[in-house]
């Protein structure tokens, strides 16, 4: 008994050893960096007056700022129109790869996957251009046929916009993510409900998507991450559409134009932490949602 | 907290920095390794000494092609290595120095500084003052505003003027004529001929106001005589964005704007460039550097612009006011001021190395001498039809208001005012009403980082 | 199995959509500044110049773009095989030990992604400017080090490619832990370490942010950085100022895409195979 114990001692010390690398690193860039903003997130630094401990004022401060709900509010709108879309979309393109169904199907996986290597410098400098309200080809060609231009730009569309370049950089990667859980399905699955008359939806329906719910999930949960701490793209679309997206457009980029442009860096930390800690909460939300409907 | 001790930013964040690190660096004093600067002018014995001494600066700046400049100050100076960095433009390139300087290494010696972001620096004390090593010897030299635009408060000179941007307007010669217009004299003129123009070919625009672009505005309130912003003392500061001489600007653009005979559209994109190149707008309120950026913008136009002054509001007393053109500061961390604030003095002002910048820049000058000189204004670009721009701009640089001053939180004020006017202009809503928001953002902002506002 | 021209169609027309800022983009490389405002953007102009806008392109200020390419590369894979080896230690050591506070690191690892980069870079820079990393390629490639994304995948990945009963054998053979994981375990653990390496090259690649703050000198530039160095250059709205560098950005935007597209396509599968094992469990 007690020599067993001692062997798992000592290879759960060898597991830690392995992971020791990481884990050092981890802490020194990730974690330390992260202390140090909540530590500077207790303080203000005044361009006049210097720096002093403020204690949480600077949370109690972002709590009640209505600059910070409201692009709490946009991302979070963000996220529940655009992510529903962008798996739904990676989901078909994934059952119809897997399908057998279609010609073709290795090139067009792969220009469905190129945007996602795709710098999004470059891809909102693209989209950019194709949105553009005078000489973008789109607003051209209604114009070619009397039709409305469509403003891509405008305040009404601009959360579409985004959600487009999102979308369209990002669909790829999920799409080959779930097409990927697809292709380890075991094909004797597939024979048998073949033999009982199974058509392709039915498959798709009943073997295919139950087996799909892990790798949903992971794409699920990055893409709550990746929606709440959108950034990239609406400051690159600042640049052509600066009366639609201000500096507080999203919560990531209010974070930002604190620290670069207000000068208030402990202010933004604070800014952060609550941010993530939304993250956090939405993330818990969405698995136990999930989890739950797992369970009955 | 008034009273209490206080650390500098800068040690505080490297103090704290080295205790998260656990190194034994700790407390390393409140002000820096910078030297004090005394008043006190540093004899010619020992910036002779300095200057023999060998050393190293570093000078970071985006002008294209400046070795050229540095060399002539490294056969002067053969000691001082000077290796220059082009550390970015705009916004990425001030961030990156102010993050330098927050750090407290890692800053240049010299940089290249925009007139408008002087003010932004110096409120965190990073720039040194030029007076100790003969600066103010130079006054002379250069324009008048320009020597204004790089002066403090007590009177320090916190950098050398290198180039400039005085404001004018650039039109289509070949729009005009099809219209019967000419270049308005006045503003009213020139909304009367907005409104012809555009109800005569409603494809076209008199001209662009983007709506992101508040160095243009901020030129034009120059030319109208606002005084926005006066600081004075260490935390006073006076804010007046929307008095009556700005509100009679916003009400002009304003109303332009509405009136659906502008474009407000964001410069420097590809829709603004193509604009340029398609004839949708007759005219470019811009810069003494707009002539030699449109020959390359809008290739395809060549021939058929001309210059002009700006629209006056009172033609008797013609004026205008600067956008852009930029200067060379030295950054108060550095070990070797001597070096570095002779340099900054060298390469502005020596003739030779100011005139490069003229021919090979391209580079609108800041010197008297410059603007005078007959190769430089007698220069007839085709692209303009052989009509001498320098002249015209050069001309337009003698009306320029030298008091015209910068907030010391300038990226804040652009954000705000793009936010508030900027939108209003392009949502067509009224530019007055956003005067007095942009007013009381940028107050609030004021008093929020410790500021007294008047 | 018979083929369906109509979800043929279907997805086609989606390619097209997924190609269509591409095509742009290409087109636009194949023209001067003069072209690029006057001409429909959607077709080729009378005279296309792509290898004209290439040489220039790649000589420009010395060719400061190739040294952007070539510092890119270092930095992505650098990074790359460093995040997949440290994460494929770890998720090894995690998936096939038990020690103790582990189910505390594991959440500590993926609820720090949470938080975002923003809040990382000011703290990041100042810790490095302290420690004399600032401006140095460690800036870049040090952070990109620790992928928790990487650590996730090959914890899950490892759970099932690397069977316990392997290991036993191996320990009863007398190997020692380490000799294990290096040939057995990193063998097995092939294809999510080609995944993580790609994930993460794609991830460096595209990094903008950091090396933005980390960097001065634009001889250590990453090409996504002096790109946009480029860009302010064109549209500065002020002194030195040059139009004619738009034409050169676009150029240099198709280049830099390159690469990194042909790392995907020529390692496919590989890649396919190792997220498709990391996917379906969890």
């Amino acid at each position: 008994m007690s020599t067993l114990s001692s062997t798992k001692d000592r290879r759960g010390s060898a597991g830690l050893l392995f992971a020791t690398p990481f884990l050092v690193l981890f802490v020194v860039l990730f974690l330390a960096p992260l202390a140090y903003a909540a530590y500077l997130s207790l303080f203000q630094t005044k361009l006049v007056g210097g720096t002093k401990f403020v204690g949480l004022d600077n949370y109690a401060r972002a709590v009640a700022d209505p600059l910070l709900l409201q692009g709490v509010l946009r991302v979070a709108t963000f996220f529940v129109v655009q992510v529903p879309v962008m798996l739904l979309l990676a989901l078909l393109f994934a059952l119809a790869l897997d399908s057998g169904l279609m010609r073709l199907a290795r090139v067009v996986r792969l220009g469905i996957f190129v945007p996602y290597a795709v710098p999004s410098v470059v891809a909102t400098l693209m989209w950019g251009y194709l949105y553009g309200p005078d000489y973008g080809p789109f607003a051209q060609l209604s114009r070619a046929v009397d039709l409305p231009v469509p403003r891509f730009l405008s305040e009404g569309w601009m959360l579409g916009s985004l959600a487009n370049v999102v979308t369209w950089e990002f669909v790829g990667y999920n799409m080959i993510i779930l097409y990927a859980a697809l292709r380890t399905i075991p094909g004797d699955l597939y024979e048998a409900a073949a033999m009982d008359g199974a058509g392709a939806w039915r498959i798709a329906w009943s073997i295919k998507l139950p087996a799909l719910r892990p790798a949903l999930l992971l794409t699920l949960m990055f893409s709550v991450i990746g929606s709440f701490q959108l950034f990239n793209e609406p400051k690159l679309l600042q640049a052509i559409a600066p009366d639609v997206i201000d500096s507080a457009y999203t919560a990531n980029l209010y974070a930002y134009s604190l620290t670069f442009i207000g000068q208030q860096p402990n202010y933004a930390a604070a800014v952060s932490f609550l941010l993530g800690l939304v993250i956090v909460i939405v993330s818990y939300v969405v698995l136990l949602t999930a989890n739950r409907r797992r369970t009955p | 907290m008034p009273g209490s001790p206080q650390f500098t930013r800068r040690s505080f964040l490297a103090a704290t920095g080295v205790a998260a690190l656990g190194t034994a660096l700790g407390g390393c004093g409140s002000s820096g390794t910078a030297p004090a600067a005394a008043v006190a002018p540093v004899s010619q014995a020992d910036i002779d000494k300095a200057m023999a001494t060998p050393t190293e600066l570093t000078f970071w700046t985006w002008v294209p092609d400046i070795d050229q400049e540095v060399a002539l100050f490294q056969r002067k100076y053969p000691a001082i290595k000077v290796t220059v960095v082009n550390a970015g433009r705009g916004t990425p390139a001030y961030t990156k120095l102010r993050t330098a300087l927050q750090a407290g290494t890692g800053a240049p010696d010299v940089s290249q500084i925009e007139f408008q972001y002087i003010p932004t620096f110096t409120i965190t004390d990073s720039l040194l003052d030029l007076r100790p090593y003969g600066a103010e010897a130079l006054r002379d030299k250069f324009i008048d505003w320009t020597w204004g635009q790089v002066s403090g408060q007590g009177g320090e000179v916190w950098a050398i003027p290198q180039d400039t941007g005085p404001l004018g307007l650039l039109y289509r010669q070949d729009i005009f004529d099809r219209h019967g217009l000419k270049p308005p004299a006045t503003w009213d003129e020139f909304a009367d001929a907005a409104r012809k123009l555009h109800a005569a070919d409603p494809q076209v625009f008199l001209t662009n106001l983007a709506g992101n672009q508040a160095a243009a505005w901020h030129g034009l309130m120059w030319q109208t005589g606002a005084k926005p912003y006066t600081v004075s003392g260490a935390s006073d500061i006076s804010i007046k964005v929307n008095d009556e001489a700005s509100k009679k600007l916003a009400k002009f653009w304003g109303g332009l704007a509405q009136e659906g005979v502008i474009g407000t559209e964001a410069d420097f994109t590809d829709g603004w460039y193509a604009a340029l190149n398609n004839g949708k707008y007759a005219t470019w309120i811009t810069a003494a550097w707009g002539p030699v950026f449109l020959a390359g913008a809008a290739k395809s136009t060549a021939g058929l612009w001309r210059a002009a002054p700006l629209p006056q509001w009172n033609a008797a007393k013609p004026a205008s006011g600067n956008w852009g053109g930029s200067t060379t500061a030295v950054v108060k961390t550095t070990r070797n001021p001597i070096a570095a604030a002779i340099f900054a003095q060298f390469l502005n002002s020596d003739p030779e190395s100011a005139k490069l910048f003229a021919t090979k820049q391209f580079f609108f000058p800041a010197t008297k001498a410059l603007v005078a000189d007959p190769g430089f204004v007698g220069d007839t670009p085709a692209f303009f039809g052989g009509q001498q721009v320098n002249k015209v701009f050069a001309d337009v640089g003698s009306t320029v208001d030298p008091t015209f001053g910068w907030p010391p939180f300038l990226d804040q004020v652009v954000t705000d005012w793009t936010e508030t006017v900027g939108k209003s202009l392009t949502a067509k809503t009224d530019a007055v009403a956003a005067l007095d928001q942009w007013q009381s953002r940028i107050t609030t902002f004021a008093q929020g980082q410790g500021f007294t506002v008047r | 199995m018979r083929r369906s021209t109509p979800l043929t169609i279907v997805m086609l027309a989606a390619l097209a959509y997924f190609l269509l800022p591409l095509f742009w983009l290409v087109v636009a490389s194949t023209k001067s500044t003069e072209d690029l405002f006057t001409t429909f953007g959607l077709w080729f102009s009378d005279a296309p110049q792509f290898l004209t806008n290439v040489g220039s392109t790649l000589t420009y200020d010395d060719g400061v773009f190739v040294r952007w390419l070539r510092n890119t590369v270092i930095y992505a894979v650098v990074s790359a095989s460093g995040a997949a080896l440290l994460a494929a230690a770890a998720g090894y050591g995690f998936a096939k030990f038990r020690f103790r506070g582990q189910a505390i690191m594991s959440s500590a690892v993926l609820g720090a992604i949470m938080v975002p980069a923003t809040a990382l870079a000011i703290p990041t820079y100042l810790l490095f400017a302290q420690v004399g990393l600032v401006n140095t390629p460690w800036a870049i490639i040090l952070p990109s080090l620790v992928s928790p994304f990487g650590f996730y995948l090959m914890r899950v990945y490892a759970q099932d490619a690397v069977p316990d009963s392997l290991l036993e054998a191996a320990r009863l053979d007398g190997a020692g832990e380490v000799r294990i994981f290096f040939q057995i375990g990193l063998r097995l653990l092939a294809p999510g370490l080609v995944t993580v390496v790609l994930f993460t090259l794609v991830a460096t690649w595209n990094n903008y942010f950091l090396p933005l703050i980390m960097l001065n000198d634009p001889n250590l530039y990453p090409v996504t950085v002096g790109l946009a160095a480029w860009s302010a250059q064109a549209a500065g709205g002020g002194s030195g100022g040059n139009s004619d560098i738009l034409a050169l950005l676009l150029t240099g935007s198709t280049l830099s895409v390159l690469p990194l597209m042909a790392a995907f396509l020529l390692l496919q599968r590989y890649w396919q195979s190792g997220l498709a094992a990391g996917s379906v469990k969890q």
